[in-house]
């Protein structure tokens, strides 16, 4: 199978080579130049991955990750050539799945796309937690009988949680399995998708009943 | 030794008051004794001139005695007539004797009196000796009175001259405390406002001062900042047409293949460098997440099952601070073993009352005692020049180990350890030890 990926990057020449670098990892690349062209582009075509540079002309990369944030749930990976937490943190809140800062290498890029979209773990039966009922089959969760709409980011980490039949999951635990990172590092990006989780999944997300916080040292759903 | 300014503020002032004082007592004392003495010698003039006049009419001259003290002679080529305290005539002033009238004070048995003489008609002189006791005693307690206001006046200055000093000092300390916040790094550090035009143009002057220092230091930083942030896109396009290059580098072998390849080690340490300026140019930057508490046990383990094993002897503690700081910390002091050392060869966290110890250890060479401080200086590579591998890192893993662990509120340090290598030290205050 072949991993389509497009490109979304003002920068020329960061743009070639990156994309030399991620078809030397086996992955199909396209580019674009602009957001107005990856909008355009995402209409026509199906792309496996997006990624999108956050400082691009005219339409600016926050809106194109809202945008496509609002059309569905496929997989986004920012591109942040500042380091701020803000901008970072803006991303993530925007819908995206992951961000890589510049210089980023092909390769690290290659694996972060790898592990968002790495399938669920066959076989796994339904699970029930409180009014919740996830099928990791279907990639399906229902709350109180309704379907609730996750993205594939959130739905593998409500899926690690209910998984761990109440057990703590560390930060750590969840940045391996979840984001596939090896170098503990940054938990914010943990932190917004929990935000993000909480908001779909609890009934009052300022105090959540499902997703619990354990300080210090991660997070639990009770079975 | 050289007095303080506060010492001699107050010298000052207590010695002025002394003086002042002093002058003050003194001539009172001399004003008020001179007049009392004038009025009891005119009192006693007139007294005795009364006297010799009854003495004339052949009065018993014991009749004219005024009191215990008193004494009274009648001197003429006839003999000495006496009454009152015996005094001899001896004691009396001859030139009073000679040439009467007069006063004197003399001094009988240890009694002060005060001799009047007068002519008698014929050759005799009339004497009166009046007892000064009481007069002296006065004297002496206006002595005692005027002596205890100077030295309750100089008392006084001690207490003023410290008030004032310190009144006027204040600013002084303030300009001084506000100096050592900026030594210490607080550039935000500023005086108050002065009412008194002379210090306000100190404090303004102060003020600029510490805002220009201020505004260059963050122009440095945010040149640092700029500056390793426009390297980044040419960087981006250079790690990857170099990853790209490598993959394909058996095609090109010898002269050209060892070119390829110390240009793209090259470019990644560059890269490294990049990153680490930039982290190190943020550390300043006050955009941490609210401290949170961490299971410092938990993080090491974690952090550690990422990489090459390490053994681990951990005690369970909690701190409080930013967890990716922490694991920046703990990653470049596992890097720093690695590159110079061969690997850490043990990582452990021990509880010691209040604080709570994260050390890495490794079996190197070790750090020379006089490069100990060096070390986590930025760039400071020199030091460990003979250990430089094929993989060297940027030369700020360690500087941005000891930024990481102050923004912590902690300290950090290496030390020898025995046989042989290096143990690195990071001591943060212990939330709680419950793991």
């Amino acid at each position: 199978m072949c991993v389509r990926v497009l490109l979304v990057e003002d920068d020329e020449r960061i743009r070639q080579a990156l994309s030399l670098a991620l078809s030397d990892e086996g992955f199909a690349v396209d580019e674009a130049g602009s957001g107005e062209v990856a909008l355009r582009r995402l209409d026509a075509e199906p792309f496996d991955v997006v990624l999108v540079d956050l400082t691009l002309p005219g339409l600016d990369g926050l809106d194109v990750v809202r945008t496509l944030r609002a059309r569905g749930d496929l997989p986004i990976i920012v591109v942040t050539a500042r380091a701020d937490a803000r901008d970072m943190i803006a991303g993530l809140e925007a819908g995206a799945d992951d961000y890589v800062t510049k210089p980023l290498m092909g390769d690290v890029l290659a694996a972060r796309v790898r592990a968002l979209l790495r399938r669920r773990g066959p076989g796994r039966d339904a699970v029930r937690v409180g009014d919740l009922e996830i099928r990791p089959q279907e990639g399906l969760v229902h709350r109180a009988g309704e379907r609730v709409h996750l993205t594939r980011t959130e739905f593998r980490l409500l899926l690690e949680l209910a998984g761990a039949g109440g057990r703590i999951v560390t930060r750590e635990q969840l940045l391996h399995k979840v984001w596939g990172y090896d170098y503990f590092g940054d938990t914010r990006l943990l932190d917004v998708h929990i935000r993000r989780l909480r908001r779909k999944v609890e009934a009052n997300p300022d105090h959540p009943q499902l997703v619990l916080t354990v300080r210090g040292s991660g997070y639990r759903i009770p079975s | 030794m050289r007095l303080t300014l506060r010492r001699r503020v107050t010298l000052s002032f207590t010695l002025g008051l002394l003086v002042v004082t002093g002058v003050l007592a003194l001539s009172t004392w001399n004003l008020a004794t001179g007049y009392l003495l004038r009025q009891r010698e005119a009192s006693a003039t007139r007294q005795a001139e009364l006297d010799a006049r009854l003495a004339t009419t052949s009065t018993a001259l014991s009749d004219l005695l005024t009191g215990p003290d008193s004494a009274i002679l009648v001197l003429g080529p006839r003999g000495t007539r006496s009454a009152g305290r015996p005094v001899d005539p001896a004691l009396l002033p001859a030139a009073l004797l000679d040439r009467p009238p007069g006063t004197a004070r003399i001094t009988v048995d240890g009694a002060p009196m005060l001799v009047v003489a007068l002519p008698l008609p014929g050759e005799d002189v009339y004497v009166e000796l009046f007892g000064l006791r009481h007069l002296h005693r006065t004297f002496t307690f206006l002595g005692l009175a005027l002596a205890a206001a100077t030295a309750g006046a100089a008392l006084l200055g001690v207490a003023l001259g410290g008030w004032a000093s310190k009144r006027a000092l204040r600013p002084l300390a303030e300009l001084g405390s506000a100096a050592g916040r900026i030594a210490g790094g607080d550039l935000r550090a500023r005086l108050p406002d002065q009412d008194d035009p002379d210090l306000a143009a100190l404090a303004a002057k102060f003020n600029s001062t510490a805002q220009a220092l201020e505004q260059r230091a963050l122009r440095d930083a945010r040149f640092a900042s700029d500056v390793s942030h426009e390297l980044r896109s040419p960087l981006t396009t250079m790690v990857n047409a170099g990853a790209v290059l490598r993959r394909r580098g058996e095609h090109l072998r010898g002269t050209a293949g060892t070119a390829l390849e110390l240009l793209t080690s090259e470019v990644d340490r560059f890269a490294r460098m990049v990153v680490d300026l930039l982290e190190i140019s943020r550390a300043d930057q006050t955009d941490d997440p609210p401290p949170e508490e961490i299971a410092l046990d938990a993080l090491v383990r974690d952090v550690v099952a990422a990489r090459e094993p390490v053994p681990l002897d951990l005690e369970p503690a909690v701190v409080l601070g930013d967890r990716r700081r922490l694991d920046r910390v703990l990653t470049n002091l596992l890097d720093n073993a690695e590159r110079h050392a061969g690997g850490a060869v043990l990582v452990r966290v021990r509880t010691c009352g209040d604080r709570v110890r994260l050390s890495v250890e490794d079996a190197g060479p070790g750090v020379p005692e006089d490069l100990r401080e060096e070390v986590f200086e930025r760039f400071a590579r020199g030091v460990m020049a003979g250990s430089r591998g094929d993989d060297t890192g940027s030369g700020l893993g360690l500087a941005l180990v000891r930024e990481h662990v102050h923004r912590l509120g902690g300290r950090v340090w290496v030390e020898g350890r025995s046989p042989v290598g290096a143990r690195f030290v990071v001591e943060m205050v212990l939330r709680s030890s419950d793991g």
